[in-house]
C-alpha cells in the first residue's frame, strides 16, 4: 500500500465514525445484565472495531478516539476525559484497547480466511475467538502490567484483583460475536476481509 | 458535545497551551522518577494548592476528582493489606499530583490550542514518515459531529423499542446502531473523497 493510499477518505471515514461510535457508546447508561451485572458498552469498542474494521484501521480508530480523550473530550464512560485519565491505574486497559483492537483484527482475518463459508454460526465462533484474544488476553495483560506499575503491585496481585472483570467480558466477546453476525448480514456489502 | 474546558477563565487560562504541557510532562516525569514519601507528598501539597488556586473552576469537577480518589484510595487500601503502607502511601500521592495536575491543564486548555500544539509536535512525522497531520484534526471533527449523532439514533431506537415491547432495548440495539454507524461511513467515504480528492 503506497503512503498515498494509506490514509484515504475511506479510512478516514471508518476510523473517525467509528471512533464516534465508541464515543456514542460512552454516552449510553450502563446496561444490566441477567444476574444485575452492569457492563458499560464502550469496553466492546476495541472487539467491534477489530472484526468490523480490520486491524490497522481498528488500531487508528480507538487511537483516534483516545487522542479525542486525551485532548480534553469527555468521551470516556462517564463523561471522564483530559490527560489524567492515562495517569490512573487504569490506564494501561487504555493502551491495551489499541492492541486488543489490533489482535483482534488479525485473529478474525487468520480465521476468516481458512473458514470455507464465513457466514453464519462459523463466523460468529471466528469473532468471539478473536475477541477473546484481543479484548481479553491482549487487553488485560496490558491493563495488568499498568496497574502494577501504577500502583507497585506484584503482577500476581494485579492480575488477581483484575480476574473478577474477566467474566462480564466473556459476555462482551458473546455480544461482539452477534453483533459481527448481524452486521455481516445487515450490510452484506461490508468486506470483513479486506481494507 | 463540550469539553472539559472550562469557559470561566482563572489565571492559568493565559499560560499558553504548550507551556503547560511541557510543565505536565517534566513533572510527571519527575513524579515517577521518585519513591520517598516526603518529596512526594510535597508534591502533591503544591499541586493541591495550585489546583484551589482555580477556584470555584476545579471544584465544580466533582466527578474527576472523585475518581482520583478513589484511584488513590484503592492502591492504599490495597498496600495496607499487603503490610507496605509506605509503599502504597508513595505511590497514591504520585497517582493523585500527576492526576490533578493532568485535570488542572484540561480545565485551563482549550482542545484547538492543544490540537495546535499537537499538530506541531507532530510535524516532523509528516514530514519523515507521511503521517498525515490534518486528516487527524479532520477525523477529531468527524468524531465529535458523529458523537452526538449516534447516540442520538440509540434514544431513538430506544424508544421505538420501549414502545413495541415496553422496556428498553440495550443490547440489542447495539446491532442495529452499528449498521447504521458504518452505513454512515460510507456516506462519509463518499463525500470526503469528492472534496479531498482521494
Amino acid at each position: 500500500m503506497s503512503r498515498a493510499n494509506a490514509y484515504d477518505s475511506r479510512t478516514l471515514a471508518s476510523v473517525s465514525l467509528f471512533a464516534a461510535l465508541m464515543a456514542a457508546l460512552g454516552l449510553v447508561p450502563k446496561i444490566d445484565l441477567a444476574f444485575g451485572v452492569p457492563i458499560t458498552l464502550q469496553g466492546m469498542g476495541a472487539m467491534l472495531a477489530g472484526c468490523l474494521l480490520g486491524p490497522r484501521r481498528a488500531m487508528l480508530a480507538i487511537a483516534l478516539f483516545l487522542l479525542g480523550v486525551a485532548l480534553g473530550l469527555p468521551l470516556l464512560a462517564g463523561g471522564r476525559g483530559g490527560p489524567g485519565v492515562f495517569i490512573g491505574p487504569t490506564a494501561g486497559f487504555l493502551f491495551g484497547w489499541v492492541l486488543g483492537a489490533g489482535a483482534t483484527g488479525l485473529v478474525f482475518r487468520a480465521v476468516l480466511r481458512r473458514l470455507p463459508d464465513p457466514t453464519g454460526w462459523p463466523l460468529m465462533a471466528a469473532a468471539f475467538a478473536a475477541s477473546v484474544l484481543g479484548g481479553i488476553v491482549v487487553v488485560y495483560a496490558a491493563g495488568v502490567l499498568g496497574l502494577a506499575a501504577v500502583a507497585h503491585m506484584p503482577l500476581h496481585s494485579a492480575a488477581l484483583s483484575m480476574a473478577i472483570f474477566v467474566p462480564g467480558d466473556l459476555v462482551k466477546c458473546a455480544v461482539t460475536a452477534a453483533v459481527v453476525h448481524s452486521v455481516a448480514r445487515g450490510l452484506p456489502a461490508w468486506r470483513l476481509d479486506r481494507g | 458535545m463540550r469539553s472539559l474546558y472550562s469557559e470561566q477563565r482563572t489565571w492559568m487560562h493565559r499560560v499558553p497551551a504548550w507551556a503547560k504541557l511541557a510543565t505536565l510532562a517534566a513533572c510527571g516525569a519527575g513524579l515517577a522518577l521518585t519513591s520517598r514519601p516526603l518529596p512526594l507528598a510535597a508534591a502533591l501539597l503544591a499541586v493541591v494548592l495550585l489546583l484551589a488556586s482555580l477556584g470555584e473552576v476545579a471544584l465544580r469537577q466533582g466527578r474527576m476528582l472523585r475518581g482520583v480518589l478513589v484511584g488513590a484510595g484503592l492502591i492504599v487500601a490495597f498496600h495496607w493489606m499487603l503490610g507496605t503502607p509506605v509503599l502504597g502511601a508513595a505511590a497514591a500521592m504520585r497517582l493523585a499530583s500527576a492526576a490533578l495536575l493532568a485535570l488542572a491543564l484540561t480545565l485551563t486548555t482549550r482542545f484547538d490550542d492543544l490540537l495546535a500544539v499537537l499538530e506541531r509536535l507532530l510535524a516532523p512525522l509528516r514530514i519523515f514518515f507521511g503521517l498525515p497531520v490534518d486528516r487527524i484534526a479532520l477525523g477529531l471533527g468527524l468524531v465529535l459531529r458523529f458523537a452526538e449523532d449516534f447516540h442520538a439514533q440509540w434514544r431513538r431506537l430506544d424508544d421505538a423499542h420501549r414502545a413495541r415491547t415496553g422496556r428498553g432495548g440495550g443490547l440489542r440495539l447495539l446491532a442495529p446502531l452499528t449498521i447504521r454507524a458504518l452505513m454512515t461511513a460510507e456516506r462519509v467515504a463518499d463525500a470526503l473523497s469528492a472534496r479531498l480528492g482521494r
